[in-house]
């Protein structure tokens, strides 16, 4: 297995659990205790009412494709190699969006609002990306 | 709070050609572009007590030269100014620098203020080096940075999503590119002068980052521009046409593209409140300076700006009613689509045409009879929206 070459996340302590969440296969974001809000990207404080009475809740993986773009040429250098690939922006049915690569897709059947599902890929030992994949019908 | 419309104007305008200029130095760009605006407004450069750099993107240093007056002491403005600062918001530099000149100068704080930008994205910058940092801005390091974000992919991203919402088809996307370089092409200041291109070149172009194509991105340039706000008492001391301010708003949203609100719902009240500071409507809208960045981005602000209907711009540019004779001017420089990206210089770029529309001194693309100028500006990956009126008359 070759070297990982791609950017890597920063370790923060709040991302952390999220990271050691994916290495787990487990998709986590947060829950504030005090107002209710789903938060992600995971935060200090709530950004609703300023609590900072946060949990961590296990989303089902399931979403839908926001946006995305297929990226055939010109992408950030390191990804130069994995050209062409999708970059979108997931709506989780937990009701917040994340950033991700679609995976296992045919790039002429993707479409907005298209059902996705995460994939786990362990990239390194510590890390693990979650990513989606079209929910076969 | 009382209202700042009419009590501030803009009074003077510079700007050297945007394109690719390895011999001309960053400061030697940003002083003729100062002096442009000074000598052009008439004032006394004593009377500049205030002098406001927008953020420089291709090297640090010139940047942190800015920061720390480096304008004062080439325009000899050291023993009268009072304070250099920058301002620094991507695309929304300007936006946001005329929004501090308007108040300092109406608070009594400042006579007269100078903003100015220059930067050289054309030749001070390496392709690579600026996919990097195009890359890496605007993203959070924690949960997008492993994905392969960057600006074209933003751009892929919000018009993947525009299509899908508003049926908006490729070809009028590409009309915008169109509608931008025929104005381009009469703007002696831009790379492109003299270079129109229709719509079928633009579809023959590689799709980059899908849905967008090569000739739907912009092209990375040198340039700088400059210009002065006052008091709008000073200003008519001046000439008998300044420019006034009638109008602003804004509204700042976000960091991330992958948080962006419904731009709609989250950025009207600011276009509504500018509407009603400056007692117009978009129907008293004579010309259009949108920001763009590119083409997806022009559409939603020309429906924004409530110029036209919800998912009807990109059959407006299509009918051709934005281009050079058509009845509602947009982007009369040719915006960065037509002028070319310098950074955040798109925004002065803009206001300064709006000014040359207001004062009657846009040569060839001078639309005629206008009263009413809009203006907006946006920074980060659209983490804000500003729009300003400027107007002939209070």
């Amino acid at each position: 297995m070759s070297e990982y070459k791609k950017p890597l996340p920063l370790i923060t302590r709040t991302s952390k659990v999220f990271y050691d969440g994916c290495r787990e296969n487990k998709l986590l974001y947060q829950h504030c205790k005090d107002c209710g809000e789903v938060i992600f990207f995971p935060k200090e404080l709530c950004p609703n009412c300023m609590g900072r009475n946060l949990d961590w809740r296990e989303s089902k993986g399931k979403g839908k494709i926001h946006t995305f773009t297929i990226a055939y040429a010109a992408a950030p250098p390191e990804f130069t190699d994995d050209q062409p690939f999708v970059l979108a922006i997931i709506e989780l049915d937990e009701g917040y969006r994340m950033m991700s690569n679609i995976v296992e897709c045919d790039f002429e059947t993707l479409s907005c609002e298209m059902s996705v599902e995460v994939v786990f890929d362990p990239v390194t030992p510590e890390i693990t990306l979650p990513k989606f994949r079209p929910v076969s019908k | 709070m009382g209202s700042i419309r009419g009590k501030t104007a803009v009074v003077g305008i510079g700007e050297v050609p945007t394109g690719i200029y390895p011999e001309r130095s960053f400061i030697e760009a940003a002083v003729t572009a100062s002096e442009m605006a000074i000598r052009n407004s008439g004032i006394k450069k004593e009377d500049i007590d205030t002098v406001i750099p927008i953020v420089v993107v291709a090297n640090a240093l010139d940047n942190a030269n800015m920061v720390c007056s480096w304008m004062i002491e080439e325009l000899g403005l050291g023993k009268t100014a009072k304070s250099n600062f920058q301002i620094a918001s991507g695309g929304s530099s300007s936006a946001n620098a005329l929004k501090t000149a308007a108040a300092l100068v109406n608070a009594g704080l400042s006579k007269a203020v100078l903003i100015v930008h220059s930067d050289r994205l054309g030749t001070g910058l390496d392709l690579g080096m600026a996919i990097a940092m195009f890359a890496k801005v605007s993203t959070s390091q924690e949960y997008e940075m492993p994905y392969g974000f960057s600006q074209l992919a933003l751009a892929g991203l919000l018009q993947q999503r525009f299509m899908y919402d508003t049926e908006t088809t490729e070809r009028q996307i590409a009309a915008v590119v169109e509608t931008n370089r025929k104005w381009a092409a009469l703007n002696p200041n831009s790379i492109f002068y003299k270079k129109p291109i229709t719509i079928e070149k633009v579809l023959e172009s590689p799709v980059i980052s899908s849905p967008v194509r090569a000739r739907t991105m912009n092209k990375l340039c040198d340039g700088a521009s400059a210009f002065i706000v006052t008091s709008a008492e000073r200003a008519r001391d001046l000439t008998d046409r300044p420019a006034y301010i009638l109008g602003l708003s804004s509204r700042c949203t976000h960091f991330t593209v992958t948080q962006q609100p419904d731009f709609f719902k989250a950025w009207s009240p600011a276009v509504d409140e500018a509407y009603e500071m400056a007692g117009i409507g978009p129907e008293n809208v004579d010309v259009a300076e949108l920001y763009d960045a590119f083409p997806t981005f022009t559409l939603i602000s020309t429906e924004l700006t409530r110029l036209c209907g919800r998912g009807e711009a990109g059959r407006f540019f299509e009918e051709g009613h934005a281009a050079p004779g058509g009845k509602l001017p947009i982007q009369t420089n040719g915006a960065m689509m037509g002028q070319g990206h310098t950074g955040a210089g798109g925004g002065p770029a803009l206001l300064v045409e709006a000014v040359r529309q207001i004062t009657g001194k846009a040569g060839e693309r001078q639309v005629s009879d206008v009263r009413n100028a809009i203006v907006t500006g946006s920074g980060g990956v659209g983490m804000d929206f500003h729009m300003e009126v400027l107007g002939k008359e209070v």
